[in-house]
């Protein structure tokens, strides 16, 4: 009998702990695609401030011709080419969430204006995630431009 | 008073001193994984892959294509090309708690539709830690302009 209810109490234990698990997650990836939406509005707009809190200190950020760079040099490359961006949309492919960590995947299309001439790109995006100090900051993203 | 500070300050270091250690073995470790990876793409062994790899994969090839774990598995068993070399260098490994993100260059060699080529790709790799074993759970490349 005390075996039974022990059982009981169990597996009501690990089913509370699933619950909150599934809860944990659904909150990650919601903040995190809240987190992917600022950045493109922030990346929209130049506004450096918003994207500067979004990222790690020790980003790491390959662009879409291969090149690596650290969050002051993504910043400046941002400032630098200062828009006019006039679009940046992402389509999330997935989400997955591994305790303190996140992987985003996505497509992007991008539209705007560099020295004076209009382009259009497309590419598709890997954005990890990680939990610090309270909130979710991105540690490592990079775009690869689609070829077909 | 002084003595207790001492000893907390020779405690501080010698946990500081352990965890510096673990951290560089468990970077030795994510290299020796990237190395593994090159070998196993080279000698299409898809089975040595697939233990470097989470069953949730996601892996964006260089030209955008993206690809499952199956899909990426099938790729190294029957490549669309002859590879005649394969490397990586200027690894970076940082690591965040469970996880470890590694950016590097991977420089390609072979024959493709009957024509050599060579090719060099910027990429980062994720990776969790689950119960003592690190599993690649998204990889991406980038080529390099020149």
């Amino acid at each position: 009998m005390r075996g039974k209810i022990l059982a009981l109490v169990m597996a009501c234990l690990l089913s509370l702990l699933a619950r909150t698990q599934d809860q944990a997650n659904r909150d990650a990836v919601s903040k995190v695609l809240a987190l992917e939406a600022a950045w493109n509005s922030a990346e929209e707009n130049g506004d450096i401030r918003a994207l500067g809190m979004i990222f790690d200190d020790s980003l790491l950020y390959v662009d879409e011709d291969g090149s690596l760079q650290n969050k002051a040099r993504f910043l400046a490359h941002i400032k630098e080419v200062g828009g006019p961006l006039q679009s940046l949309v992402t389509e999330t492919i997935s989400v997955h969430v591994y305790g303190d960590t996140a992987v985003v995947v996505g497509n992007y299309h991008a539209k705007g204006t560099h020295r004076g001439k209009p382009y259009q790109k497309n590419g598709r995006f890997i954005d990890t995630w990680v939990f610090k100090k309270g909130t979710w900051v991105c540690v490592a993203a990079q775009a690869t431009p689609t070829l077909r | 008073m002084r003595i207790v500070s001492y000893l907390f300050l020779l405690l501080a270091l010698a946990v500081g001193n352990a965890q510096s250690q673990s951290l560089d073995s468990q970077q030795i470790r994510i290299l020796a994984l990237e190395n593994a990876w090159n070998q196993a793409v080279q000698q299409q062994d898809a089975k040595a892959m697939e233990r470097l790899l989470s069953a949730e994969l996601i892996y964006i090839d260089y030209d955008g294509t993206v690809m499952n774990k199956a899909e990426y598995l099938a790729s190294v068993r029957a490549p669309a090309r002859d590879l005649e070399h394969i490397v990586s260098d200027s690894m970076e490994v940082r690591f965040y708690g469970q996880s470890a993100v590694v950016a590097g260059i991977y420089h390609e060699k072979g024959i493709k539709h009957g024509k050599p080529y060579s090719r060099s790709e910027r990429f980062i790799d994720t990776w969790i830690n689950r119960n003592g074993a690190w599993l690649c759970v998204a990889s991406q490349s980038t080529p390099i302009a020149h």
